[in-house]
């Protein structure tokens, strides 16, 4: 039954559940936990917040599957709600304001270096202290961005949606999606670059 | 940075992602051809989403995956087939 499972189409498994069958929540679980959890740790920073995320997502969805239509993809539907959870945790914690990221801030050469130096990710098994430096370094620069640069940055970058497909999920314009993803993208250099790295941590 | 350059390095990132008309990219081609600094910049901005996109997804651990198999069995478990 949950081999058969493995090779069903969200359609299917979204008719399996509405059927009644509970094993078809089990693999809607195993194909988007830990892609809504890592979501989810990477808005909220915080383990808990991300557990509760994922947790208020799935009971979300599977409370609505019901009226879920298919017009739209489950996955982005998914994100949808966790995004939806994500704001609603940080407007609990009043602690993180958004703010703006000004481009002007951001222009090579205006306040920083004109060539980025950004490190190369190595897969040879020996580096693997390397590796996990950058990749610290690198959640960290992601957690830096301001909450809503955050979120497009992650939707589109990380989790590979569209620019319409985040456009929807967060409902916001095309643009405005595309506008914060440049922001994102040029602060993140900034961060990553080695010499903006070394400054830092200095 | 020249007013030409500011006019590119605002559409960098729908460059990359194919976002742009072929006459705008190739617009922006030439003068990538023509303005090193341009192209680093270009360049450094497409290893930079590279890099981010190699940072190897957060699994959830294992108490969080079953304390979340309890809570969807508790609540939604019991589901009635629909209609």
């Amino acid at each position: 039954m949950e081999n058969q499972l493995r090779d069903a189409s969200d359609s299917d498994l979204v008719g399996r559940f509405k059927e009644g069958a509970p094993e078809a929540m089990d693999e809607i679980v195993r194909r988007y936990g830990d892609r809504l959890f890592n979501f989810g740790l990477k808005m909220c920073r915080q383990l808990e917040d991300a557990e509760d995320v994922t947790q208020e997502t799935f009971l979300s969805a599977f409370r609505y599957l019901d009226g879920f239509r298919g017009e739209t993809k489950l996955r982005n539907w998914l994100f949808k709600i966790a995004a939806r959870a994500c704001l609603k945790k940080r407007r609990k914690k009043k602690c993180e304001p958004d703010r703006e990221l000004s481009l002007d801030a951001l222009i090579p050469g205006e306040d920083g270096p004109v060539a980025y130096e950004i490190p190369d990710w190595s897969e040879n098994p020996s580096d693997h202290l390397i590796r996990a430096e950058l990749k610290e370094r690198i959640e960290q620069a992601i957690a830096a961005l301001p909450p809503k640069y955050r979120m497009v940055f992650n939707l589109r970058d990380i989790e590979g949606f569209s620019t319409e497909e985040t456009s929807e999920i967060m409902g916001i314009s095309t643009q405005l999606v595309k506008t914060r993803l440049h922001r994102a993208r040029l602060f993140l250099r900034q961060a990553i670059a080695e010499d903006g790295w070394e400054e830092g941590a200095r | 940075m020249s007013e030409e350059c500011r006019k590119y390095f605002e559409r960098v990132s729908e460059y990359l992602d194919g976002e742009l008309t072929p006459e705008t990219c190739l617009e922006i081609e030439a003068h990538l051809e023509e303005c090193p600094p341009c192209k680093a910049c270009v360049e450094s901005l497409k290893k930079t989403i590279a890099l981010c996109r190699r940072v190897p997804c957060e699994s959830m651990p294992d108490d969080v995956r079953e304390r979340l198999r309890k809570t969807l069995l508790d609540c939604i478990g019991r589901n009635e087939p629909a209609g």
